[in-house]
């Protein structure tokens, strides 16, 4: 076994009124990816934070490389060699590659003066060593998601850290970003770096995890080398009871056709997209990131500007000119960034789920009538099993996994005819997405088509009657259940046209 | 590599600096203002005018520039007004009670620097929201300036400051104002700091993303103060100006400079969001300032038609520039806007 680069004994901590982390241990060696793996409130992001030195520790010792540490700070901790990369990038978008790398720790001459010649070597130097092509002077506001989370690979390595935290790094990214991302943790991992990893995506732990360690309301679960456990082993670990069954499919008979969409243009994203959803089945959209998936769902709910494009509710046509427009008709839309779009974080829940039904609540002259507001509050929240103290809460208070069954749940309680699903799973655990889906076949069954959006491929298709495959703005193949494979929808999701380049 | 390839690239490079694009669409229509004007009254460009108008220029892009490094961190300074009021009757009131000009200067500069300090430590210490801290400093620091001298004016300064008022206003060096040696001599010094030294750089990194900067190891607190810091050291010196020019010291000097400090700012393409601005944006913004006051004076345009033509162009320019950036970095600074501070909750996750 290879040196034992971190060492964490024994560590608890509390936050007012939660106990989030309860005598916890946790170990990492040099050469090793170790998979840190729990759902949603687990604890995993408050250990790694202690340990990048983002909070301290209320108990318990901390060694790296076989140096007992005190309380860290951020400082302190990238001194150790800690490095990590959020789960929600940390760059400063206006910034270029080169000023973000060495952003803290820039490189000056006497009287504070900017060395900028020596940094850009050095951020040239640490790309090439990690095989990134990638100009230092673009402003990382420009880049895609991928190349910023590659850059802030950089920004650790430059400041030689042995150790990488790196907390949903795939969450955003296409498959073939993903391979790149695998290429550069396995480089790292044979320079011997350590790496944690923490994902929600159990299938790609295979390809580079050594060793997996669960956490559970807490607490340290188990530990142990990743091919000793079967992935159900894994999930039961984490969830702390069986899940029967991952993806709960319920076959229903297709009826008619609900809605059409007819030649839908929109900008570059969306080009000539015509699909129809039919009652009682539930519709994926697969695709690359970028193939205008989301995009295709705003121009629908009339969020983004449409060149052409005719909409069907009922074989009637109707007209979308604005989100608004688009509700009332019995259209909605769970975005995909739940705390961009989807909530408003600083309101209660209680008035975040009544937001898109006001117009129901309120009285001719526009006031809420309170009884109803909470009669509605009340009935999604049995629906959804959320979990939460008090419905005067603020949204930004519950996990991610509960903030998005309330995203999903405030469309619920009208007459929807069409409900748009964008990631509707992202970042959250196991346990969640299951009853995410468990709910989209309530709706299916109630009649409602159901439309979703998905990178993740097992889920688009363990859950959809349908798949429908876009290609940059195109679609570009359609598939029943019976007839779907992963390697048909790959085929079709990288159908480009000719271009000569490739985009 | 074809030259031209290489032409393009440097273009493009100049481009994506930040905010290059709307100082380069200002100039044009700083350009063209001037030719207009000019057509309407060929008095305009005679060396007086020209002299003149730099001379009123000067202030306007030095509380620009105070202005300018606040908005890069994303925050705002509401107390540059009352500042300056504060900087004229305390020099003022020092000078008629026999205080020599240049004790007084450093009084003068030390109380107001203390307004500079308290906002910075408010806003980044503290964490009141800059609108709220500023506006409370702004207003003591005018209550300073009236109790300066008993809530009144003052008398002149009086012969023994002339060596001042010179110094500050009326003196000539190879020919030029002083004043518009000191405007430009500051904007250097600062535009160097901004752009070449660490203590700029993490200005800008504070205003593009302030969770990222300290995380990354900036001291935030000590970044934030030094820009409030910054702005009342210019806003100190305006009020100097004001001084040495009326020779005594009003109560109400300086009343809603900060929004004219905004404005220059904003019109030379400095982000009231942060992260993004250029003090040359600011010197041309100040400049359109300064163009269109004395043009439309010139003109004949009465002071009511000159603060509605300022203010259209304060927003057709912010507008224009929303218009011409795709938006690339939409999303990234919307998400800082909207993600609250609730690191504490959300570390339960």
């Amino acid at each position: 076994m290879n040196e034992k680069i971190v060492h964490m004994e024994n560590i608890s901590k509390s936050f007012p009124g939660v106990k989030a982390l309860d005598n916890v241990s946790f170990e990492l060696c040099a050469g090793e990816v170790m998979a840190l793996l729990g759902e949603n409130g687990a604890g995993k992001s408050t250990l790694m934070k202690i340990l990048s030195g983002v909070y301290t520790r209320d108990q318990g010792t901390v060694t790296i490389s076989g140096e007992t540490v005190g309380d860290l700070t951020p400082k302190s901790a990238e001194h150790h060699g800690v490095a990590i990369i959020h789960q929600e990038l940390n760059m400063c978008p206006h910034l270029s590659v080169a000023e973000n790398m060495f952003l803290g720790k820039e490189s000056v001459l006497p009287g504070g003066i900017l060395n900028n010649h020596s940094m850009k070597d050095e951020a040239r130097k640490v790309l090439r060593e990690l095989q990134i092509d990638m100009d230092v002077d673009a402003l990382v506001g420009d880049l895609p998601v991928s190349k910023q989370q590659m850059v802030e690979i950089a920004k650790a390595l430059s400041s030689h850290a042995r150790i990488l935290i790196m907390d949903e790094p795939t969450s955003a990214l296409t498959n073939k970003e993903i391979d790149d991302l695998f290429i550069i943790i396995n480089r790292l991992k044979s320079q011997g770096h350590g790496i944690v990893y923490i994902s929600h995506r159990l299938e790609e732990l295979k390809h580079i995890v050594d060793r997996v360690t669960v956490m559970r309301d807490g607490r340290f679960i188990t530990k142990g080398s990743f091919d000793s456990f079967t992935m159900d082993q894994i999930i039961s670990h984490m969830v702390g009871r069986e899940i029967t069954n991952q993806f709960p499919r319920l076959d229903t008979e297709a009826g008619k056709e609900i809605f059409e969409v007819r030649d839908l243009n929109a900008g570059r994203m969306v080009r000539d997209v015509s699909f129809t959803l039919r009652e009682g089945e539930i519709v994926g959209i697969a695709g690359l990131m970028g193939a205008g998936r989301t995009e295709t769902t705003r121009a629908i709910f009339g969020i983004d500007h449409r060149e052409s494009g005719q909409f069907f509710l009922d074989g009637k046509e109707i007209f979308i000119s604005s989100p608004g427009s688009a509700i009332s008709q019995g259209i909605v839309l769970a975005p995909e960034d739940r705390k961009k779009d989807g909530l408003c974080t600083k309101l209660s829940i209680r008035e975040n789920i009544a937001l898109p039904n006001l117009d129901t609540l309120c009285n001719p002259l526009g006031v809420v009538n309170r009884g109803k507001e909470r009669e509605l509050v009340d009935r999604t929240r049995k629906l959804f099993s959320v979990k939460m103290s008090d419905q005067e809460a603020p949204a930004a208070s519950l996990s991610g996994g509960n903030q998005q069954k309330i995203v999903v749940g405030k469309w619920l309680a009208r007459n929807s005819r069409v409900v748009m699903f964008d990631e509707p799973t992202r970042g959250i655990d196991v346990a969640a997405k299951v009853e995410i889906y468990n709910l989209m076949n309530d709706l299916k069954q109630k009649g409602i088509a159901v439309l979703f959006v998905s990178s993740e491929m097992p889920e688009i298709m363990g859950i959809s009657d349908r798949v429908i495959v876009m290609c940059d703005g195109r679609i570009t193949g359609e598939f029943a259940a019976g007839d779907m494979s992963q390697e048909k929808i790959m085929e079709a999701a990288t159908h480009f046209e000719d271009k000569g380049i490739n985009s | 590599m074809l030259k031209q390839e290489k032409q393009w690239n440097l273009w493009k490079k100049m481009m994506s600096t930040r905010g290059m694009g709307q100082v380069i669409t200002v100039t044009v229509g700083l350009i063209l203002l001037c030719i207009v004007f000019g057509i309407l009254n060929p008095i305009f460009f005679s060396s007086k005018n020209i002299s003149n108008l730099l001379r009123q220029i000067a202030p306007i892009l030095l509380i620009g520039i105070g202005q300018s490094y606040v908005l890069i961190t994303g925050n705002i300074d509401l107390s540059i007004g009352s500042v300056i009021g504060m900087s004229t009757m305390i020099s003022a009131t020092l000078m008629t009670r026999g205080v020599s000009p240049w004790t007084a200067v450093v009084i003068t500069l030390f109380c107001c620097l203390l307004v500079g300090l308290g906002n910075g430590l408010l806003v980044s210490l503290c964490k009141l929201p800059p609108f709220i801290a500023t506006l409370g400093t702004m207003t003591i620091a005018r209550g300073i300036a009236q109790i300066a001298n008993n809530n009144y004016n003052t008398d002149s300064i009086g012969e023994a400051a002339q060596g001042f008022r010179d110094f500050f206003y009326y003196g000539r060096t190879f020919n030029v104002f002083n004043t518009i040696w000191i405007g430009l001599v500051l904007w250097m010094v600062f535009n160097f700091i901004l752009n070449r030294t660490r203590t700029g750089r993490h200005i800008y990194a504070v205003g593009s993303n302030l969770e990222a900067s300290k995380l990354s190891g900036v001291n935030t607190v000590s970044v934030i103060t030094k820009a409030y810091l910054v702005s009342a050291f210019c806003s100190t010196v305006v009020g100097l100006i004001f001084c040495a020019t009326s020779g005594m010291g009003a109560m109400d000097a300086g009343n809603s400079y900060e929004l004219y400090a905004v404005a220059a700012s904003v019109i030379g393409g400095v982000s009231t969001l942060g992260g993004q601005g250029l003090l040359l944006g600011t010197v041309i913004g100040a400049s359109i300032w300064g163009v269109l006051q004395n043009g439309l004076q010139f003109a004949g345009a009465p002071v009511a038609i000159r603060n509605i033509i300022i203010g259209i162009i304060v927003v057709v320019s912010v507008l224009l520039d929303i218009i011409v950036r795709s938006g690339s970095f939409k999303r990234m600074k919307e998400e800082k806007k909207g993600a609250p501070a609730t690191t504490l909750v959300k570390s339960v996750d």
